[in-house]
């Protein structure tokens, strides 16, 4: 076909398993290309890995419940990707952020033990893997905090956090500073640009020392710096004598920008391309392959062709999948079969908002290697699964980090690249 | 207990009920409203927001044609901040009987209907997104109204005017003394706490629950019959007109665009419990595919939230054996001392928002006699509180307003531009944790995310007001996420979809609710749908 591109690989998606399969495709030497839409729930989320926080219970130890997890639910991704698998995921994640374009900053923490770190709304959640810049929050250990914020932001109230971490059994306080703002609707994004800036940063620290007590470390919304917030962490770390943490609050997120940041630049450095704006409208198909997918974007439609794809689409937050007026659920990029979405005629949610979901589990049927029914060329990864209900279990970043490798690895093994070099 | 002693005490917030004690007050009388709920949170708070020209019932019922324009024309004077003239089309489409056209206009001629033929062509250029195939157009005055703002405007006067305004103040009790009904005993839903109200007249405006009141004062045979309609807000305004079909009415015929929003209604099944909310999928489908006749598309645009209301039918079961004074077919008011022998007690029900004030009037009319010193009604020419300069509502007003100070305005909920400080002062001056009291008041959470980013904002600074403790915060925060979500569900499709999985990250992923000290108790998880 006349402007047909060629590719050993094309990612639909630039969420974090996309971005994931993307990489580690490229480093493994395939000719890879990344297709989104927009950006993916990187913007959206915490940015802290979560391979699983509740089980339902919360949950200590990712490993051993991992182990348990798969047990109960043969259909969750974690029972076809298996725990060396994830922990394989988060040690390559773990050394790609700290070859990352973001000086120095890093994740710490391991699949071992979650890591209790306080939400904006002052719930101790777990996680496996933290950025640096929250690790002081761990629950574990014990200090004396205060949490501090603005008025100008209205996406953090410092004293609802503080009170109900005191409920919890953290020493917890609160105070509230001033900042300079030109307009009241700040977030935290305007905020991180300015402590991007050293002196406006270090005014900060200085206005906040006045008000700190000995002996108690800061707790901060999620707003320290987007371009290099190692050192603007480090840097008011030390103006202000004592441990910094940062606290993730309500969209956007910063510390998920930094995430994109580092997996798009991963990506990239390992030659991948990357299309950002360009929607997958159509695919051509060859009985059970899909030959090529077409991209809408700006002046022309695009062919993508490829001897493989990965669809890390998302599920019904992305639009990828979809239910209809008429109660029918499609995925709308390559139409292929879903699993996981109730009979017609029963419940497809329930009247208590914090149940779960007769719908939640709804994603793109896939065989035991993750995939796609119908479609032996697709393999599938991220939120696009079925099987799991991420958001509840805290399992969103532990599935795409481990199912985008597994896609990465499955095809570079599939179609004969140098071996091992994905590891 | 506390007792309070009054001239006249009112049984019902809705838009009748505060209508009437807004009648009282201008009359000069003591007067104490009650409501076992918020203001305006039962049949007045669930319907569409159509003021009815009369088009309606221009053919079908003239009388109640003839009252909704002498309504419409006062009311968009008296209640012009709660208002927005938006007008209305009454379209023929290929589904009706092209024949109606020609009887609705001889019957808005015959009922003093304003309405004026227009081209096709015109219509399609004012409402780009209507059904291109409509035959033939009629343009009336219909108008939308925000309820709750004009309810608590009412309440607002009648608070001015030394009367006393009690929400959340369930009637327990009616007392009686032989053949004088003498007043209420009322319970305050959160304390518990009991109040006698003496009064010398007393009004059951009660609506829907109008029988189960009178049944309290021994009064028998006062029959409503609960009539259900469905609505469904859409998350945009497809249409900028009020737009119903062009034929007897029937379901699902008109969508009214209101505030950030448009609403198609309704639908009228008798259902034996007025507290009866369920939502009937088989409705949902049948409203998308009427939306489909006058908006081509309609099924892909976004559905929002789904509620039901329920309509004050009447029917007096003594009708035969005692003269009601039945004013119009369209509303009924039941003097007791006539009816029954029962003195110091009248019930009105039935009727249409349309048509509160008329209602009002009549019922507070027929109590000013009884009160022994007949008074003139005022309501047809005082404005309700705010609505003195005569101006109506514009849809640009918030955001004009928020333009003008984006320094120091905080936003606190986007969808409908509502700020901090309006927030702030809505709390102080309800003095309330409900986030869904506030909702009314101020449309907080009432748009495409339904509550997505203002919950957290509005619950944080709920909690730095007046001393509220971590556990009021958190379940005011679980309390109305659960209210949002109780119209939502049942209609959950589509792009709103894509939007409750935002917001489910936000809630259980970012800032993990569920895991909260104070968890929502599934019991309160009200079952709305089948």
């Amino acid at each position: 076909m006349r402007g047909e591109l060629h590719y050993d690989a094309v990612v639909i998606g630039a969420g974090t398993a996309g971005l994931v399969a993307g990489a580690r495709l490229a480093e493994g030497g395939a000719r890879v290309c990344v297709l989104a839409k927009g950006v993916g729930s990187t913007h959206l989320a915490p940015a802290t890995i979560d391979v699983l926080g509740y089980a339902p219970e919360r949950v200590t130890s990712p490993s051993a419940a991992v182990e348990e997890l798969v047990a109960a639910r043969p259909d969750h991704p974690y029972a076809r990707l298996g725990f060396d698998a994830i922990a394989e995921a988060v040690r390559w994640f773990s050394e790609r952020v700290a070859a990352g374009p973001l000086p120095e900053y890093r994740y710490v923490g391991d699949v071992e033990r979650n890591i209790l770190l306080p939400t904006a709304v002052g719930v101790l959640r777990p996680s496996a893997l933290v950025p640096e810049t929250m690790a002081a929050g761990d629950a574990a250990s014990r200090e004396r905090v205060c949490i501090v914020g603005t008025r100008s932001l209205r996406d953090f109230h410092p004293a609802l956090c503080a009170a109900n971490l005191r409920r919890a059994g953290v020493d917890a306080r609160s105070v509230d500073i001033e900042i300079d703002v030109d307009r009241a609707d700040q977030n935290s994004l305007g905020l991180a640009r300015r402590f991007d800036d050293p002196a406006w940063r270090a005014a900060f620290a200085g206005r906040l020392a006045l008000k700190l007590q000995a002996h108690e470390s800061v707790g901060l919304p999620a707003m320290l710096g987007l371009r290099d917030p190692h050192g603007a962490w480090s840097d008011v770390q030390h103006r202000l004598g004592r441990a910094v943490f940062e606290i993730p609050t309500l969209p956007p997120s910063v510390p998920g920008m930094r995430l994109y940041e580092i997996l798009r630049s991963t990506l990239r450095r390992a030659g991948g391309r990357f299309v950002l704006g360009a929607e997958v409208v159509s695919c051509d198909r060859d009985g059970s392959r899909v030959v090529s997918v077409a991209t809408r974007s700006a002046g022309h439609d695009a062919h993508y062709a490829a001897p493989w794809f990965v669809l890390a689409s998302g599920g019904f937050g992305s639009g990828a999948i979809e239910l209809d007026s008429r109660w029918a659920t499609h995925d709308r990029i390559l139409g292929l079969p879903l699993r996981g979405a109730p009979e017609p005629g029963a419940p497809r949610f329930v009247s208590d908002y914090l149940a779960e979901q007769p719908m939640a589990r709804v994603g793109v049927a896939v065989d035991g290697e993750l995939r796609a029914e119908g479609a032996e060329n697709v393999m599938v990864a991220g939120a696009a699964l079925p099987g799991a209900v991420p958001w509840r279990e805290g399992s969103g970043e532990g599935i795409a980090l481990a199912s985008g490798s597994h896609a990465a690895q499955l095809v570079l093994a599939r179609s004969g690249a140098p071996a091992g070099a994905a590891a | 207990m506390a007792t309070l002693s009054t001239d006249v005490l009112v049984i019902g917030g809705g838009a009748t009920g505060a209508g009437v004690a807004w009648d009282a007050a201008l009359r000069g009388y003591d007067v104490v409203l009650v409501d076992r709920a918020d203001l305006a949170e039962g049949t007045s708070g669930r319907f569409h927001g159509l003021i009815h020209s009369g088009g309606r019932y221009a053919v079908k019922d003239p009388d109640a044609a003839k009252e909704c324009i002498h309504e419409n024309r006062i009311i968009k004077r008296i209640a012009a901040d709660c208002i927005e003239d938006v007008g209305g089309f009454f379209v023929t489409t290929p589904w009706d009987d092209p024949a109606y056209a020609d009887r609705f206009i001889q019957g808005c001629r015959d009922t003093d209907v304003d309405c004026e033929e227009i081209d096709a062509a015109q219509a399609l250029r004012e409402e780009p997104l209507l059904n291109p195939d409509v035959s033939r157009v009629f343009r009336v005055p219909d108008a939308n109204i925000d309820v709750w703002k004009t309810v608590w405007s009412m309440a607002r006067g009648i608070q001015a005017r030394g009367g006393r305004v009690l929400p959340y103040h369930a009637v327990v009790a009616i007392h009686r003394s032989g053949d004088q009904v003498t007043g209420a005993r009322l319970r305050g839903a959160g304390t518990g706490e009991e109040i006698d109200v003496e009064a010398r007249v007393t009004v059951n405006a009660s609506g829907a629950w109008a029988g189960q009141v009178a049944d309290m004062a021994g009064i028998e045979g006062v029959r409503v019959l609960p009539g259900r309609g469905i609505m469904i807000a859409m998350n945009h305004r497809l249409v900028n007109t009020c737009v119903n079909r062009c034929q007897m009415p029937t379901d699902g015929d008109i969508i009214v665009p209101i505030r950030t929003v448009c609403v198609i209604g309704t639908t009228d099944e008798h259902t034996e419990d007025p507290d009866d909310h369920t939502v009937y999928e088989s409705e949902v489908d049948k409203m998308l595919d009427d939306g489909e006749k006058l908006v081509p598309g309609f099924r892909q645009a976004r559905a929002m939230r789904v509620w039901t209301g329920v309509r004050p039918l009447f029917e007096d079961a003594k009708a035969s054996d005692t003269e009601t004074r039945d004013v119009t077919r369209a509303h009924a008011l039941l003097d007791h001392a006539e009816r029954d022998g029962v003195q110091g007690f009248v019930t009105i029900t039935g009727g249409k928002l349309t048509t509160f004030r008329l209602m009002a009037e009549d019922t507070m009319t027929a109590v000013s006699k009884h009160l022994g010193d007949e008074r003139p009604c005022t309501t047809a020419t005082e404005p309700l509180p705010g609505s003195e300069a005569g101006e109506h509502y514009h849809l640009g007003e918030r955001l004009s307003r928020k333009e003008a100070r984006l320094a120091d305005d905080q936003l606190i909920c986007e969808c409908e531009l509502v700020p901090r400080w309006k927030l702030e002062e809505a709390v102080q001056r309800r003095a309330t944790t409900n986030l869904d009291d506030i909702r009314r008041l101020l449309r907080l959470g009432m748009g495409p995310c339904q509550g997505g980013f203002c919950i957290y904002r509005a619950t944080g600074i709920l909690h730095g007001l007046d001393g509220l403790t971590a556990e009021q915060a958190d379940e005011s925060l679980l309390h109305f996420l659960q209210e949002r979500w109780k119209g939502v569900w049942p209609i959950l499709y589509g792009d709103q979809l894509r939007q409750a999985r935002l917001d489910d990250w936000i809630f259980q992923g970012v800032l993990d609710v569920e895991h909260l000290p104070a968890a929502i108790p599934a019991s309160q998880a009200e079952a709305t749908a089948s």
